[in-house]
């Protein structure tokens, strides 16, 4: 791990949800190593996303605790931890008005006070934005509204967002849903780079068995049928464990 | 050519049970309810169809009065001109304040975004702002300012005001805010969540309603001059006084064109402006 990575993780303590009377998972306790990809599985109304809107302080658990620890070794509750948490919304949650270049700007929105952003982005981050568009092939949509590019170039440019949030934990509710094997691939790859250049811990509801045992490091199974069935498993070894 | 047959279901599929039609009291809704209602007042209504009870010559007054319309004296259509541009001065100032008041007082009013207190009172002033008429707008302002165009201004801003603030109140609350509370939750201030989430999504209806404001100014400074607070009203108002309907028809057919040339350009660039982005 680089000596300047964010030294974030994640512990769950005995967290359970309940949704409309029913417990998707219970007794789940697990710490989270940071800088690792974890890939979430199960079946549909498994709980996957309700999961992550939890890890993200959107949702509180019913039962358990879970916090995040930062260098200091300080434990922050999601909500309080949330401008370090960049999230890929299922729905990626696009401004469809504004321009693709715009929308992965607003990732950057935290760092500055509202007057510095009020009549734009620097030009140096804007210059930073449009390189990573460049990464993931969407420089020619740069300056088209979010709402006129298609489903797979949304989906990446929620991605973007998030990536340009730099954040210490990045959630994706599926990310590469509306994406061919190719661009899945690309962007798990980016994913996948985050985690081991930046120490980002990634969290990532994924679906296809191949891509959890190409670019995860763990994954998280919930079972549907049994509230206190989840399993972790390690896809790959880590060294140090 | 045979008789088509009815399909009889296949040997051992189970038979569909019998179409159960919903009872009539469970058909009645809003809709069929405003409906009765509405025939029950056109039918209470029918007694102003009675007009004064005399035998007028009603073809005879329409046909005198509209003759002394024609020719239409053209030689005052510059002064018309002169006229019609103090209207649209008239028009165009009043939006610009309306919108600069308005928005504010919408996003107060917007139970989307404002506590539930707030909203009701702002509501219940717009409500109050709408229910007085421009006309008595005009007064008021005339009374305050003297007659001249300011007062047009003054009256048309104040009535604009209670349009534009329910209209864009209703446009923040019919965007989705989703985005604006992903930026929320990333860190963003309210001001900047507000500016990148909330405002690109409603910003094509707030414009779209504030061209139409425009051209509803348009058509109501033409009118409030009547009562001294400018434009072309004050001419037509003029001219009926002292009946020169031939040059108070000048008036009225440019009124006419312009109009016509608003409702061209207005329904066109607003069509254009709230164009939905293909992803909606």
């Amino acid at each position: 791990m680089p000596p300047n990575a964010p030294s974030s993780h994640l512990s769950l303590n005995r967290v359970g949800l309940q949704r409309n009377d029913r417990w998707l998972f219970r007794n789940l306790t697990w710490r989270v190593p940071r800088g690792k990809v974890v890939a979430v599985v199960g079946s549909s109304g498994a709980g996957k996303s309700s999961l992550l809107s939890c890890l993200a302080g959107h949702l509180l658990p019913d039962e358990g605790d879970l916090s995040y620890e930062c260098r200091e070794r300080q434990r922050h509750l999601p909500r309080d931890y949330q401008k370090r948490i960049g999230m890929v919304f299922q729905h990626f949650a696009l401004s469809l008005n504004s321009t693709i270049i715009d929308n992965v700007l607003c990732g950057r929105l935290a760092r500055h006070p509202w007057w510095k952003t009020f009549l734009g982005f620097p030009r140096a981050e804007r210059e930073e934005a449009w390189r990573l568009l460049h990464d993931l092939g969407l420089e020619s949509y740069a300056h088209r509204r979010a709402g006129e590019v298609s489903g797979g170039e949304q989906q990446r440019t929620a991605l973007l967002r998030a990536l340009f949030q730099e954040p210490d934990i990045l959630l994706a509710d599926e990310p590469v849903s509306q994406l061919d094997g190719y661009l899945a691939g690309r962007v798990l790859g980016l994913l996948r780079q985050q985690a081991d250049e930046r120490g980002c811990t990634v969290i990532c509801v994924l679906h296809d068995p191949t891509l959890v045992e190409r670019f995860a490091d763990y994954s998280l199974s919930l079972n549907p049928q049994d509230p206190e069935g989840w399993r972790v498993r390690t896809v790959r070894p880590v060294p140090h464990e | 050519m045979s008789e088509p047959t009815p399909k009889t279901p296949r040997h051992g599929a189970p038979q569909p049970p019998p179409l159960r039609e919903l009872p009539w009291q469970a058909r009645i809704n809003a809709s069929t309810l405003s409906l009765v209602g509405f025939i029950i007042l056109a039918l209470a209504s029918l007694g102003v169809l009675g007009g004064s009870g005399r035998s007028l010559d009603t073809w005879g007054n329409l046909t005198r009065f509209i003759g002394r319309f024609f020719p239409p004296d053209l030689s005052v259509v510059d002064d018309a001109l002169a006229a019609i541009g103090e209207t649209v001065q008239i028009a165009t100032m009043a939006t610009l304040f309306s919108i600069v008041l308005s928005l504010p007082l919408a996003a107060a009013g917007a139970r989307t975004l404002a506590p539930r207190g707030l909203v009701l009172v702002v509501r219940l002033m717009m409500n109050a702002i709408r229910t007085i008429p421009s006309l008595v707008w005009a007064l008021i302002a005339v009374a305050i300012v003297g007659a001249n165009p300011l007062a047009g201004v003054i009256a048309l801003t104040f009535y604009s005001m209670g349009y534009l603030g329910k209209f864009f109140s209703d446009a923040f609350e019919s965007v989705d805010l989703t985005t604006e509370r992903a930026l929320r939750a990333s860190g963003a201030s309210r001001i900047q969540s507000f500016q990148y989430g909330l405002w690109p999504n409603v910003r094509p209806l707030v414009w779209s309603y504030a061209l139409w404001m425009l051209e509803y100014n348009i058509r109501s400074a033409a009118i409030i001059g009547f009562v001294g607070a400018g434009g072309i009203g004050l001419q037509l108002h003029t001219y009926q006084e002292y009946y020169q309907w031939d040059r108070f028809a000048t008036v009225l057919l440019m009124i006419l064109l312009l109009v016509s040339l608003l409702d061209f350009v207005g329904e066109r660039v607003r069509r254009q402006i709230t164009r939905k982005p293909l992803g909606d």
